[in-house]
């Protein structure tokens, strides 16, 4: 057995070898060191003097994004912006006397921005004038020797054909902030870089892998006036040395509908709310608006503190996505689906008759009627056309509110359709697990007269609204919502498509969809209709208003007139249809917050859109129905008129 | 009490801090030169951080100088688990730093496992030889359990992955082996292996950027147009210094931003660049004299596990530092291993540290205690 010090001592030898592994290798770097600076070291040294080359980003281009009809919704402008490199100002006097001509800036502004940015590394391109005109470029590159030091970067600027419309949808761009990177590094294989630019909202975000191309960089060489030129390699040095061009992103083709998409931001721009319009039979999205809205243009040009600020104070808050990212109660637009319920459970056939007027108490509580009724009794199609509010109370007190949740989530409430957007809400459909989970407390009855009005805890979209109801116009099928029809390389050739997607079969009773169909159409086809008188002609839309409260109304609120409201008490005005009501094509649903009425704010909002489509899509039917409806319409004027003679002269009659 | 002090200072081995400290002034006044020219405030600060660092580490080193190697035999096994298990921790939940999971985060504190688990595996293979047949001469069979213990944490290591750090585990592997005595025949099949399991790890294993700086080192004109340009750049500015630099805060290379990453990998092309050939002699006789440091250490020692503790601490110096040193000077592949107490890194430098401290207080356990 060995002692530790023997064991040392006979480790020795090794230790010696290693000792000489070390002093090998130094030695070996010594030799290279020797050969790099003593050897090569005035070859070297040259090069580090002339060394200016540099290597520079090249930006690809981002994607561009076309509309339906392959009109170009989003593109790419080059901007230029002048600068000034420290390193090579030269004659400073003049030369900040001759750019201060060219650029109409004032001496004194350029001195004041170069003293802002004085500690810099003097090789840094100082911006003097952001996005100069092509004279003022033409001038700079024409008296350059003139110049030193003043040269002209370009950059590419995002730019939205058509500012605000659709600015949600699309989204903006902006560089990747220090605080985001670390979160999104890596995704989608692609790797982000700090000072990169990324899509924040929309498509932009979305579909950001897709877009953002590949950057290439090029070698310039920096003359001694701190001009660029292209390299030119010369040296054995640098053999080898190439640019990579960058890779332009890939194009998106949207479903969206240019005409329609102005139409609906036209007649919503004056308000804050959403339109969502879609295609019945796929799910494709024709419109998709939300106001306030901004220009997303700003963003990628570097956004004004002045812009930013006004968008940051604005209340509104013109960022939100107000077709998914909010949710809010939808009011009677809810009632179809209640009554879809009712009929499906047996609660009521089609031939029940229940009253509207008056209230309905349960408990201690009374529920009131949202108008003044008559007396007659209303049927399933008539509760609806008139949006009796009395009706559904009735028959929700014999209805157990998960059944109703069960019926509304078939039609897509309560979770996200999966459009491709994000941030997009769940909205909420409540059950009684839901509630014990949520508040610790059993469920209400009177809860469930309340949902079956839309109001109380039933949360919903815009977008699921239209989608629903998209449902109720094609009998039973559920797409998913898509906006993005296909996507191209820069050569053009195809790279993905999507395709309508069912994602839910509702099967109810024919005669099920007869009576809740019937009833929409007559909400906006008959006298009595809630939307009767906003319908505009050759539509032949269906649909239904709802109001959705703000606050809890007691019954002097209810009937004081929202107008005379402050405004932020005042109702949430919504309606949703589908058109034409004998082939449906389309369906729109249209929030207008604090309008007070579906009926007096959203529903012409809809109605503008439809006719939208119609005349693109349908100018035959259209043209057919509004003669049939003006003679319809003929006919109920002068019965009412017959009816104001009658009354105001009663003696005749007697 | 005074003469006791006085009596501990005496006795107290500072070789080590001192070698440590005067490298670490060169390399902060280095690192200032390599960034002060910077655009970013951020860079301009880094030596400021830098040597926020080294005091913490130094802190660090002088309380572990304290724990005699008894202690550190004990706790060698249990210290080499717990390191397996953060850097599993690291897999499942680690911060996303660099495109790649390295990083712990402990509130304030970030730290890579991997840094530490260059010691816990010196510890561990120092006990594994110094308790089993201390005295045999190895052939490849006796390697199964050392082996086993380096793989583990190298396999977890180049899997995050950092494959430079991976590699340089197995690296101080064969120092600690070769120390313990293996066999000539042994070492000339494990290098016929190691040559074959390295080709077909490069043809199957490696990451695409992996693969690209390896054919970059093979032929740097080929790829000069990516990652090739940065070993043409730090070559120019070694070249540039000649023998005696173009002097302090004067590389050009620096200062015009030619040279990426000039305060991390290539700080020694900065050096060189300002200082020249004659500066560069300078600085690896520093790093010489604390290698030889550590090698003498070892045969002066009374416990066969310090000695072979001595040889791996001493391993993971000179690693590093060749390492670095062939890979500016295009030697070597640009595997991103930072050059001790030059280079700015958080983690490495208190790794480095530790290493004083432990080296300390092994060699105050001769006449100390």
């Amino acid at each position: 057995m060995f002692g530790e010090e023997d064991l040392i001592k006979i480790h020795k030898e090794r230790s010696l070898k290693i000792n000489t592994i070390v002093i090998i290798s130094f030695f070996i770097i010594i030799l290279r060191l020797w050969y790099l600076q003593i050897y090569q070291g005035e070859i070297y040294h040259a090069y580090s003097i002339k060394n200016r080359l540099r290597k520079e980003v090249l930006w690809a281009p981002r994607g561009q994004i076309f509309g339906r009809g392959k009109e170009l919704l989003v593109d790419n402008v080059p901007r230029f912006d002048a600068v000034l490199i420290p390193q090579y100002f030269k004659n400073k006097k003049e030369t900040m006397n001759r750019l201060s001509s060219i650029l109409k800036v004032e001496v004194k502004d350029i001195k004041a921005v170069l003293a802002k940015n004085l500690g810099q590394a003097k090789y840094r391109p100082i911006i003097i004038k952001k996005n100069i005109s092509l004279k003022e470029l033409a001038k700079i590159e024409t008296e350059n020797d003139f110049l030193p030091g003043i040269s002209v970067e370009t950059f590419i600027s995002r730019e939205y054909k058509d500012q605000e419309v659709g600015a949600h949808l699309f989204g903006y761009i902006s560089e990747i902030s220090s605080q985001q990177l670390p979160k999104i590094k890596n995704k989608h294989n692609v790797t982000y870089r700090l000072g990169d630019f990324i899509g924040q909202a929309g498509i932009e975000q979305e579909f950001d892998h897709y877009l953002r191309g590949v950057n290439g960089y090029s070698f310039v060489e920096v003359d001694a006036l701190g001009r660029k030129k292209k390299y030119i390699n010369t040296d054995n040095l640098f053999k080898g040395i190439e640019d990579l061009p960058a890779v332009p992103g890939n194009n998106i083709f949207l479903t969206i509908d240019r005409d329609l998409q102005k139409a609906a931001y036209e007649a919503l721009k004056e308000k804050t709310g959403g339109v969502v319009a879609m295609e019945v039979e796929t799910g494709k999205i024709l419109s998709m608006v939300s106001t306030p809205a901004f220009d997303p243009s700003q963003f990628s040009r570097g956004l004004s503190s002045e812009y930013w600020n006004n968008l940051r104070n604005n209340p509104e808050n013109p960022m939100r996505d107000r077709t998914i990212q909010d949710h809010f109660s939808p009011g009677s637009v809810f009632k179809p689906f209640t009554g879809i319920t009712a009929l499906e459970e047996n609660i009521i056939d089609h031939n029940s008759h229940l009253r509207c007027h008056g209230t309905f108490k349960l408990g201690s509580r009374t529920y009131h009627s949202w108008k003044r009724y008559g007396t007659e009794k209303v049927n399933i199609v008539n509760a609806l056309t008139q949006s009796c509010n009395i009706f559904f109370y009735k028959v929700a007190s014999e209805m157990d509110i998960d059944v109703l949740a069960k019926y509304s989530q078939s039609f897509g409430f309560g979770k996200r359709t999966g459009i491709p957007l994000p941030r997009e809400a769940s909205g909420l459909i409540p059950t009684k697990l839901w509630k014990q989970k949520r508040f610790g407390v059993p469920w209400q009855l009177g809860e469930t007269l309340s949902c079956s009005i839309g109001q109380s805890f039933v949360l919903v979209t815009v977008l699921q609204l239209a989608n629903a109801y998209a449902a109720l116009a094609n009998e039973g099928t559920l797409f998913r919502p898509y906006v993005v029809e296909k996507i191209t390389n820069f050569r053009g050739e195809e790279i993905k498509s999507f395709e309508p997607k069912v994602i839910n079969k509702i099967d109810l009773n024919s005669k099920t969809w007869k009576s809740i169909r019937e009833g929409l159409y007559k909400v906006a086809n008959h006298p009595t209709g809630t939307a009767f008188w906003r319908r505009g002609l050759g539509n032949q839309m269906a649909g239904k208003t709802g109001t959705s409260q703000v606050i809890r109304a007691n019954a002097d609120k209810l009937y004081t007139k929202c107008i005379n409201l402050p405004y932020e008490h005042r109702h949430h005005g919504v309606f949703v249809a589908f058109a034409p009501y004998d082939n449906p094509k389309i369906s729109v649903a249209v929030l207008v917050e604090h309008g007070c009425g579906g009926s007096s704010a959203a529903a012409p909002i809809a109605e503008k859109v439809i006719t939208k489509y119609m005349q693109k899509y349908l100018p035959d039917a259209y043209e057919k129905n509004k003669e049939k409806e003006k003679k319809q319409l003929a006919i109920i004027y002068k019965s009412r008129q017959k009816k104001k003679e009658e009354s105001a002269n009663p003696a005749t009659v007697e | 009490m005074r003469t006791e002090i006085l009596a501990f200072l005496k006795k107290y081995d500072f070789s080590f801090f001192g070698g440590a400290l005067a490298i670490f002034i060169i390399g902060v006044l280095n690192l200032y030169s390599a960034t002060h020219t910077n655009p970013s405030v951020a860079f301009q600060n880094l030596y400021l951080d830098q040597i926020l660092r080294f005091s913490v580490g130094c802190g660090l080193a002088f309380g572990i100088s304290f724990i005699d190697s008894k202690t550190m035999f004990r706790f060698s096994y249990i210290f080499y688990i717990f390191n397996i298990l953060l850097l599993m921790l690291v897999l499942v939940l680690g911060q996303k730093g660099m495109g790649a999971q390295r990083w712990l985060v402990f509130g304030p504190i970030r730290f890579q496992p991997s840094e530490l688990m260059k010691l816990s595996l010196v510890m561990a293979l120092a006990r594994y030889y110094s308790r089993n047949n201390p005295e045999k001469i190895m052939e490849i069979k006796d390697l199964i359990i050392p082996g086993i213990l380096t793989l583990i944490p190298t396999i977890l290591i180049v899997i995050q992955p950092d494959l430079g750090t991976g590699l340089l585990l197995i690296l101080i592997f064969s120092i600690i082996t070769f120390y313990k005595r293996i066999s000539y025949r042994a070492i000339l099949i494990l290098s016929v292996i190691a040559l074959l399991a390295g080709s077909v790890m490069y043809t199957f294993g490696l990451k695409d950027y992996q693969k690209r700086r390896i054919s970059t080192f093979l032929n740097p004109q080929e790829d000069a147009r990516g990652s090739g340009y940065n070993a043409i750049q730090s070559q120019i500015a070694i070249g540039s210094g000649r023998f005696l630099g173009k002097g302090f805060k004067k590389s050009s290379q620096a200062s015009l931003q030619f040279l990426p990453e000039n305060h991390t990998d290539f700080v020694f092309s900065i050096f060189n660049e300002e200082h020249g050939f004659f500066g560069s002699v300078v600085l690896i006789s520093l790093y010489v004299i604390l290698l030889s440091r550590f090698i003498w250490l070892s045969g002066s020692v009374l416990k066969f596990f310090d000695s072979v503790v001595v040889i791996g601490l001493m391993s993971i110096f000179f690693w590093h530092i060749f390492i670095n040193m062939c890979m500016v000077m295009g030697l070597l592949p640009i595997v991103g291993l930072p050059l001790p107490f030059m280079s700015f890194g958080g983690s490495s430098i208190i790794t480095y540290c530790l290493v004083i401290g432990i080296a300390t207080s092994i060699s105050n356990s001769r006449n100390l205690f």
